[in-house]
């Protein structure tokens, strides 16, 4: 047995590594539903802690190498290369000035536009809490799509917090360190994200491909999608949100695997080979400046103030309706009627009655008719009315009167 | 390319470092790998510490030492990476081992036998990455051959000029 290891040890110690190797790596792949194998992305404990230390051994000269780079090229741009300076800054001091003053139109109408979308709702669109990072190593492979930054979790960095920069969207926080943290750029393969082309509103999930380009995929074959369309983020993914920049559409291609689908190569905005600064997008609740939650609070005020204007004047209305005399009211018993009311100082007038009724004059109204008197004067309605002598009379004619001018009456009462 | 026996080369022609250059070394790849695609963009067709695992692995001729240290190299890459941990440590024990025991069997000091030797072994390394990850894990990954193809021929010229560097830091006797 001693010589068996001996004369095969350095076969016995390959066997070895190599076991254990796969046995890590057992733990880490599941099983999931659809019968595929998958990463699980919560890594066990062991390997959480090989990769912190792997970032631990590897980050700190990283950083290094990224700051004295940094530095040279500040040496550099600062106080070596500095011809026409005094020139450029003169230029730039004018600049400064007509750029104050346009500022100050500006911030006004900013501020006023923000109130007016904060209260649209369109809240979900703004970002208000972001975390600037710099960018200093990357996983060293091109089948792993991560960046490292020089943020983490004593910055308030958390797993799946959405990463942009300046032009578009960059991944989201993979692996969160004490003072760094993994990105996971959204040109990986495993990487996805809800997006949508800004013109024909088709939506899709962007990830990217062996060769670390982006492309929209699982869309139905469209005419309408032609290269230059703008990509945006869909906001659906709980990562992003909406309406970031991705890119453009670059070309489309038909989905190898399904006839009727197609893939959309998409060019990004952002540059995610060469990036140096970033933002991690720690919070997407509204956080506004005490000025501008007091502009807010006014702007509600005002708001509220908006409904109550419109009841008062609809009381006012009401009350004037009840004033303004009505000729029938349903509510009321039929010797309370607005026309029999003697109270009131304004009688409602019944309708002329014509001098001579034909086959078009309402029924009744010749038979108790009464000619205007000759000095002009307009007849009193309590005498020419046929309603009032018949209300005064007797019963016979109150169902008359009270059921013609009704509906010359109802539209006034409901007003 | 001469070949001789294993017992004699592994006794007369086995290289020395200081354990300060192992570990410099070993580490300066690793952030060297980490750093540099920044800088070159999508053209970083190259595997630092897959050279430099084949570097020590032919010069120690030990293919105990050439199957840790390549184990230690790949497990590290695999962290800096958001795949499983192991795959590249597996593609890079096996290469570790290998390149030590040709090393034993065949002189290594011409360059173009570096660059043979780094081509191939560059190529196994890219092979069972893939089988790894596509068949041992059942793992969907995509995979384009030429860029294998390309980052072999990047280690092949880096391991003829980092060679040549790294053979002034042995221990002479």
């Amino acid at each position: 047995m001693e010589t068996f290891f001996a004369r095969y040890r350095n076969l016995v110690v390959l066997a070895a590594i190599l076991l254990a190797q796969i046995a890590g790596l057992a733990v880490q792949v599941r099983h999931n539903r659809s019968g595929r194998n998958t990463l699980d992305t919560s890594d066990p404990s062991g390997v959480r802690l090989i990769r912190l230390w792997g970032n631990a051994i590897v980050s700190p000269p990283e950083q290094l190498i990224h700051w004295s780079k940094i530095a040279m090229e500040s040496a550099w741009t600062d106080y070596l290369d500095l011809r026409h300076v005094r020139d450029q800054n003169q230029h730039l001091e004018k600049t400064v000035e007509r750029l104050r003053l346009e500022q100050a139109a500006l911030l006004e109408d900013a501020r006023q536009g923000q109130r007016l979308q904060a209260m649209l709702g369109f809240q979900e669109k703004y970002i208000y809490s972001t975390v600037a990072a710099q960018v200093y190593g990357s996983s060293g492979s091109d089948r792993s799509h991560v960046f490292y930054i020089d943020k983490g979790s004593a910055d308030g960095l958390k797993p799946d917090m959405a990463v942009i920069a300046a032009n578009g969207i960059v991944g989201k926080v993979r692996d969160v360190f004490p003072h760094t943290a993994q990105v996971l750029a959204v040109n990986d393969p495993t990487s996805g994200a809800g997006v949508i082309l800004e013109t024909t509103r088709i939506r899709g999930i962007l990830k990217g491909d062996a060769e670390g380009r982006m492309e929209v995929v699982g869309i139905m074959a469209d005419e309408r999608i032609k290269p230059g369309e703008k990509v945006l983020t869909a906001g659906g993914d709980l990562v992003f949100p909406r309406g970031l920049p991705v890119g453009v559409v670059e070309k489309v291609v038909r989905d190898p695997d399904r006839d009727a689908f197609i893939d959309i190569l998409v060019n990004p905005a952002a540059h995610l080979d060469r990036l140096d600064e970033v933002l991690v997008i720690t919070s997407m609740q509204p956080r506004f400046s005490p000025e501008e939650q007091q502009d807010i609070a006014v702007s509600a005020t005002q708001e509220g103030q908006v409904p109550t204007a419109i009841k008062d004047q609809m009381k006012a209305a009401e009350i004037m309706a009840e004033k303004l005399p009505g000729l029938v009211d349903p509510n009321l018993p039929a010797d309370q009627q607005p026309l029999n009311d003697s109270s009131n100082p304004n009688p409602a007038t019944a309708p002329p009655q014509p001098l001579h009724p034909d086959a078009f004059s309402p029924p009744g109204a010749a038979t108790t008719a009464t000619p205007a008197t000759d000095s002009g004067q307009a007849p009193n309605p309590q005498t020419t009315s046929p309603a009032v002598p018949a209300a005064a009379q007797g019963k016979g004619g109150k169902s008359q009167t009270a059921k013609s001018p009704q509906p010359h009456s109802a539209p006034r009462r409901n007003r | 390319m001469s070949l001789l026996g294993a017992g004699v080369r592994r006794d007369m022609e086995i290289r020395r470092y200081p354990v300060l250059v192992y570990a410099l070394v070993s580490l300066a790849s690793l952030v060297l790998q980490a750093w540099l695609p920044r800088i070159v963009g999508r053209y970083d067709w190259f595997d630092l510490p897959l050279v430099v695992t084949i570097y020590f692995a032919l010069g120690r001729r030990s293919p105990i030492q050439g199957t840790i240290m390549g184990a230690g190299m790949g497990l590290f890459e695999d962290a800096l990476s958001h795949h499983a941990i192991g795959v590249n440590g597996i593609a890079k024990t096996v290469v570790g081992f290998l390149a030590a025991s040709v090393g034993i069997r065949i002189e290594v000091e011409n360059p173009f036998i570096r660059l043979l030797l780094t081509f191939t072994l560059s190529l196994l390394s890219s092979t069972l990455y893939f089988f790894t990850y596509r068949f041992l894990l059942g793992l969907a990954i995509d995979w384009n051959w030429l860029t294998e193809l390309f980052r072999a021929v990047g280690n092949s010229l880096i391991a003829v000029v980092l060679f040549s560097m790294l053979d002034r830091l042995q221990v002479r006797e």
